[in-house]
């Protein structure tokens, strides 16, 4: 019982640091103690769930082996054995509790930290989002299913709720709600979860295949076509299916306004400012070089043209001047 | 099958199909000179970018101006009605060349009009 007790203050501890450092009422220290004292009570009956349930499902095979490994010590390989180390705290309140129990407290003690492990590579594989087999989960796993440290602190809080500051009133429906939520979060869970019940068939492809295969439509389709859609296009009855037409025909815009409608630069932030490749043409000395780096640091600077429109600027200055190339050389 | 292909023509008709909703459709100018005036917009917008670079070339004072007095000569020769100043913003309603608003592209005597007859947005009239 002496390692009981260092795990209970270690959890007393974390409560009080959790509800606030000043306000160490009397009322507060009775929640602590009551709380407490649920958790001794808690602690007893979830192990003997616990070990009921191991004792039920786990195969044999499983308690053979682990009684294998025999002489070794069972904490430490444990942990190092599988993949993610326990924390600390958990299994010295593992051990804490399998000693307090009469039953085999080695073994106690490798089942409760199995559980653990498991749990934590459930809530891993959750935060990584793989899908898990609920049902799979659930039949291995007991109903109350959490760490000791954590189911102290969860008892502590409906304790706080229940009774306010005053002391008036008890609001048991708030925890109860609470609870149920989360139970049904559990159960329900994720929407991909579990085995496909193969209600609704996928449409098969063979339509859009034999579609294909038919020649284009004739005019006599078509003129049928337009005939349809003259009928079925009544007027519109309001002011929005009147603007919804407009904005089918391109007269309305689409809001909210996209300033890039019809815009659509591919091109990088580098293409558009390092021009200098577009020069090579040019002669590299004299005064046409020189009009042509103004020219291309001005077209750097533009955020309107696109690539396309300024490298055919460049390319008409590269004509014109190759055009009057005789002209040039006489001077 | 053929409500497969009814759809596939229906939606290629669609996009040749005017719209059946009957909608006043300006297809006459007011008057002659108000075309005048669209075709020269339009002969600007053509010869828009010839006309830059050409200038860009004329207004310059690192290239020889031997080659600069050719440039002036080839944008004469260019037409007449591809130069910008020579549009004049009339009014879209009644082509009125003078009083004409710029936001509103309309003269003064049509926007008065509109705008007592509350067929302005956001127009009041003014009082202080």
């Amino acid at each position: 019982k002496d390692k009981s007790a260092p795990s209970k203050d270690s959890t007393t501890e974390g409560v009080t640091e959790k509800q606030g450092d000043g306000a160490e009422t009397p009322k507060q220290q009775l929640l602590d103690i009551i709380g407490n004292m649920k958790v001794e009570v808690s602690y007893r009956k979830k192990l003997q769930q616990l070990k009921a349930s191991k004792y039920k499902e786990q195969a044999m095979n499983k308690l053979e082996g682990l009684d294998s490994e025999g002489s070794v010590p069972w904490g430490t390989t444990e942990d190092t054995l599988r993949g993610k180390p326990l924390n600390p705290e958990l299994v010295k309140a593992a051990s804490a509790v399998a000693s307090s129990l009469p039953h085999n407290k080695k073994q106690t003690e490798s089942e409760l930290l199995a559980q653990l492990r498991r749990h934590e590579e459930t809530t891993d594989k959750q935060k990584k989002g793989e899908t898990i087999n609920i049902r799979n989960v659930i039949s291995e796993m007991t109903v109350k299913r959490q760490s000791p440290a954590q189911r102290g602190a969860r008892i502590t809080g409906r304790i706080s709720l229940h009774l306010d500051e005053d002391g008036q009133s008890i609001r048991p429906e708030r925890s109860s709600a609470r609870i149920d939520s989360r139970r049904k979060a559990y159960i329900y869970g994720s929407l991909k979860v579990g085995k496909r019940l193969n209600i609704f068939t996928k449409a098969s492809r063979e339509p859009e295949h034999a579609l294909k295969t038919v020649s284009s439509p004739t005019i006599w389709d078509l003129e049928f076509a337009k005939e349809v859609a003259a009928v079925t296009a009544q007027p519109p009855r309001n002011g929005f299916e009147e603007m919804i037409q407009w904005t089918k025909e391109g007269i309305l815009w689409e809001f909210p306004i996209d300033n890039e409608v019809g815009m659509e630069d591919d091109a990088e932030f580098h293409e558009h400012i390092f021009l200098e490749k577009h020069l090579e043409a040019f002669p590299k000395e004299g005064p046409i070089r020189h009009f042509m780096e103004l020219v291309i640091c001005g077209l750097s600077k533009n955020p309107y043209l696109s690539v396309k429109q300024k490298v055919e600027h460049i390319e008409w200055f590269q004509k014109y001047f190759e055009e009057k190339k005789e002209l040039l050389q006489e001077i | 099958m053929a409500a497969a292909v009814l759809s596939w023509a229906l939606r290629a008709a669609r996009q040749v199909l005017p719209s059946p909703c009957p909608r006043q459709v300006r297809s006459y100018y007011v008057d002659w000179r108000m075309l005048r005036d669209f075709k020269r917009r339009k002969m600007a917008y053509e010869h828009a970018d010839e006309r830059l670079r050409i200038n860009a070339i004329r207004k310059n004072s690192i290239l020889p101006k031997e080659l600069q007095e050719v440039a002036d000569k080839e944008i004469t020769a260019l037409a007449r009605d591809s130069c910008p100043v020579r549009i004049r913003n009339r009014c879209v309603l009644t082509s009125r060349p003078r009083g004409v608003k710029r936001r509103w592209r309309l003269s003064r005597i049509v926007f008065r009009h509109f705008a007592d007859h509350a067929q302005m947005s956001g127009v009041q009239r003014a009082m202080w």
